[in-house]
């Protein structure tokens, strides 16, 4: 099982990780896919930075575990 | 007995006898026939619209010969990441917008300075203010106001460095820590303020003096963006009074300079103030330091997760790079097999961050030690053995980055111990921190697109043997000049007497990237050395013929004496010998070419070195008062070029990374810096300044010219962290925001009395 950036098609193993690349990209396209599924990107970014644990790439995983997952 | 006559002597410096003396001629000194002196306008808005600028009461003023502002200029942005097109946003004399305060609007040439500063105050600019923010964490908002047009969230550069499987390792540790820091910003302050005297002739030909790390990054980016043939620009840097990393951009004294001066086909000096060298330069790159660190219960560190948010301000600058290094260096110096690196550069309203000597790794290396000793604590495990257990070794490789194949490291932990060890126990409120660190030989980045060698060099071998030697190597203090030198003369085979230094002029010298990184021993040394390997092959081919000598004998020179190598006593004088063989040669004298670009060797450096130091300090619990006593560092640079070099590089080293985790600061208020001037801005000073004592480690760097690296940028790297460490050894409190000031303590003494009460 993979996950598979919707913007330039990156394969990650974990949903977390496709979460991790997808805000870390932080340019435009990825940045409008994250905006389109109803999220801040400058709040998921802000969240990493002023609490522990991994709260903005969770929320962001949880979507991307639903529309990105490929069987291989 | 050394098998080398130059290398390794403590030799003065080449440069010494004429700074000493004060007859050494800065740019500052200079004054050509009929020059006139410029001064700066700066916004005094962080952020805002110039709506209009009226020059006229100013170029009525008698004595003002010129004024110019951005319509004086072909409006074109500049930078120094030339490849990246997208990354050059700075325009020197603003037209639309300024973007912190201190961004130059106007520049004034007058018959002196005092009518030039007069002629400031009758320029009228009008501006529209606009909305502006300082800190990274709100310019990264989407109601945020946007300081570059189209570069959305202000979000500047992302780096990101990976290997392994970070979140599956952090699984497997028995231990995982997570912690916040807080890097502030520091100046360079450099004893000579930014300057330039810029000569436009009426043949077409521009000179410029100025103080420089890089003459050739000069005359390029003036040649782009004044749409000028590189050959029509000459860069010289004379005696330069430090750069620490401020002067490799192209500054607003130099192109105010210049634009005046071609304007005014008179030669123009601009020397910037030393606020304006506080508020309207460059300096340190603050950064917000989130770190994960997970081990086994033995200390082994199995994986580390890093994200950096950076305060870049204004421009791009250097502070991409400055982004990327922070996240290579947080690696160093240990042996992570999991290993991962977020970070961010977001524009801000505040003066540019760039680079600062260690270029991101004395952030780095701060927040990594004071993590990697909070672990060891909490393991139980002693601060040397957790380093000792996971350092760096030779011939190692960081996945993906760089190979590393000299490395003293655990040498260095050794010589650490044993002195920690000899000192034995401290006195009360004593307290030993150390902090081990790693650094670059010069780095393997074009951004700049260069099409020449990194470094190239050039030896004139004179009729009479002294020996000319050219290179655009830029000796800013750190004394690359004496470096060069005696590296050209231990492979030519004379003394450092024969050898004349002609640096950094681009119309005379090969084109070299400079003095940033700490490059210019490895890199350019090695161009010198190839270059004098050419000339004294020549000259033993000479030789050869001449004294009849058996093929299958090698010739070399040593100590001016070219001889026989298994038989040194068969053998003449150099300088009989160069004297026959240019006669032989129908008169041409010999010239000997050499040149150094890294290949294949990873994406960082050629080459690094490494080293531990410890920091002993005594705080005054009380009060939180604290000093630092002695700082004891065992470095390794490969083979000592020069020992007083290094040991005037490791005492420079300490005062400003001294400074940086214990006083120096760059408190802002609405974008404006709140201590710009020597009497406010807190340095250490030579009373302040601790014992110092250096334990080196022999290694041999087989990419360096007889073995050497760097010996400059690295000793900045540990002292923070050190100081941190000590600290809490000697009272129990961590600060893990820098600078770590006696308030700071006595804050933290406090907040830990009252927490103790409370349990």
């Amino acid at each position: 099982m993979s996950y598979h950036c919707p913007v330039c098609k990156k394969v990650s193993s974990t949903a977390m990780d496709l979460a991790r690349h997808m805000i870390g990209r932080g340019d435009k396209v990825h940045r409008d896919w994250i905006k389109d599924k109803g999220f801040k990107y400058s709040e998921l970014l802000t969240m990493q930075f002023q609490s522990f644990g991994n709260e903005g790439y969770e929320a962001l995983a949880q979507v991307l575990e639903k529309e990105t997952k490929v069987e291989d | 007995m050394s098998k080398y006559s130059v290398i390794g002597q403590r030799v003065r410096r080449v440069d010494g006898p004429d700074k000493v003396t004060g007859s050494a001629k800065y740019t500052f000194d200079m004054v050509l026939p009929n020059m006139l002196y410029g001064k700066i306008l700066r916004s005094p808005y962080p952020h805002a619209k110039i709506l209009n600028i009226d020059t006229s009461k100013a170029e009525k003023l008698i004595g003002v010969k010129a004024v110019v502002t951005g319509k004086d200029t072909l409006g074109r942005k500049q930078g120094i990441w030339r490849r990246f097109p997208e990354l050059c946003d700075e325009e020197i004399l603003c037209r639309e917008k300024v973007r912190y305060i201190g961004d130059p609007v106007a520049a004034v040439a007058a018959i002196d300075e005092d009518t030039a500063e007069e002629a400031l105050d009758l320029i009228e600019v009008e501006y529209e203010p606009l909305p502006a923010v300082f800190d990274p964490l709100e310019a990264i908002k989407e109601d945020a106001p946007q300081i570059h047009d189209g570069v959305e969230l202000n979000m500047n550069v992302t780096r990101h460095i990976e290997w392994g499987d970070v979140d599956e390792a952090f699984k497997k540790c028995d231990y995982v820590r997570e912690d916040k820091f807080k890097c502030s910003s520091q100046a360079h302050v450099c004893m000579e303020t930014h300057d330039a005297v810029a000569s436009f002739d009426h043949g077409g030909k521009l000179t410029v003096w100025t103080s420089t790390q890089s003459s050739y990054y000069i005359q390029r980016l003036l040649a782009d963006i004044l749409d000028l043939r590189e050959g029509d620009i000459r860069v010289i840097k004379p005696p330069t009074g430090g750069g620490f990393g401020s002067k490799f951009e192209l500054d607003s004294a130099q192109f105010c300079a210049v634009v005046l001066s071609m304007k005014l086909r008179q030669p123009v000096k601009i020397v910037l103030s030393r606020e304006e060298e506080f508020t309207a330069t460059k300096r340190r790159t603050p950064m917000y330091y989130y770190l994960r660190l997970g081990a086994k219960k033995d200390g082994t560190l199995l994986a580390k997760e890093v994200r950096v948010i950076t305060e870049g301000g204004a421009y791009t600058a250097m502070g991409a790079t400055a982004l990327y290094l922070t996240g290579f260096f947080s690696s160093f110096p240990y042996k992570y097999p999991n290993y991962r690196y977020d970070g961010y550069r977001v524009y801000t309203n505040t003066a540019p961050s760039s680079a600062m000597r260690g270029f991101g790794a004395p952030q780095s290396t701060f927040t990594g030690e004071s993590q990697l000793d909070m672990l060891a604590h909490d393991l139980g495990i002693d601060p040397i053995e957790i380093r000792r257990k996971n350092g760096m070794t030779p011939d190692y490789e960081v996945p993906g980055q760089a190979f590393i194949q000299s490395c003293g490291l655990h040498e260095c932990l050794d010589s650490i111990d044993e002195y920690i060890k000899k000192r034995g126990e401290l006195p009360p409120n004593h307290g030993i921190g150390v902090a081990a660190y790693g650094f670059m030989s010069g780095g393997i980045f074009n951004w700049f697109d260069t099409p020449y060698a990194f470094s190239a060099a050039l030896v004139r071998v004179n009729i009479d043997g002294k020996v000319d030697l050219f290179t655009g190597a830029c000796d800013i203090g750190q004394g690359s000049d004496t470096t060069l030198s005696m590296i050209c003369a231990e492979e030519l085979g004379v003394r450092l007497e024969d050898i004349r230094i002609h640096a950094s002029d681009t119309d005379i010298c090969p084109a070299d990237l400079g003095a940033w990184g700490s490059r210019e021993t490895l890199m350019n040394g090695n161009a010198v050395k190839m270059a004098a390997a050419d000339a004294k092959s020549q000259i033993l081919e000479y030789a050869a013929a001449k004294m009849g000598a058996n093929i299958v004998y090698d010739l070399d020179i040593k100590d001016q004496w070219v001889h026989l190598v298994d038989r040194p006593e068969r053998g003449v004088s150099y300088f009989d010998m160069v004297k026959e063989a240019i006669r032989g040669r129908d008169g041409e004298v010999i010239i000997g070419r050499g040149h150094y670009t890294p290949h294949r060797k990873g994406m960082i450096s050629p080459a690094y070195s490494f080293g531990v130091q410890a920091v002993e300090v005594e705080v005054d619990p009380e009060t939180g008062k604290y000093g630092l006593t002695n700082v004891t560092t065992a470095h390794e640079s490969g083979t000592v070029i020069n020992p007083v070099g290094i040991e005037g590089q490791l005492e420079g080293a300490i005062m400003m990374a001294g400074g940086y985790g214990f006083c120096e600061d760059q408190p802002m208020d609405g974008g404006n810096i709140l201590n710009p001037s020597i009497a406010d801005y807190k340095l250490i000073r030579s009373l302040d300044m601790p014992e110092t004592e250096i334990l080196e480690i022999d290694t041999y760097e087989p990419e360096g010219p007889f073995g050497a690296k760097e010996a400059g940028e690295g000793l900045t790297n540990p002292t923070a962290g050190a100081i941190g460490n000590a600290v809490y050894d000697a009272v129990g409190v961590r600060v893990t925001d820098l600078p770590i000031t006696p308030e700071k303590v006595f804050r933290a003494l406090r907040d830990k009395e009252k927490q103790s009460k409370q349990s």
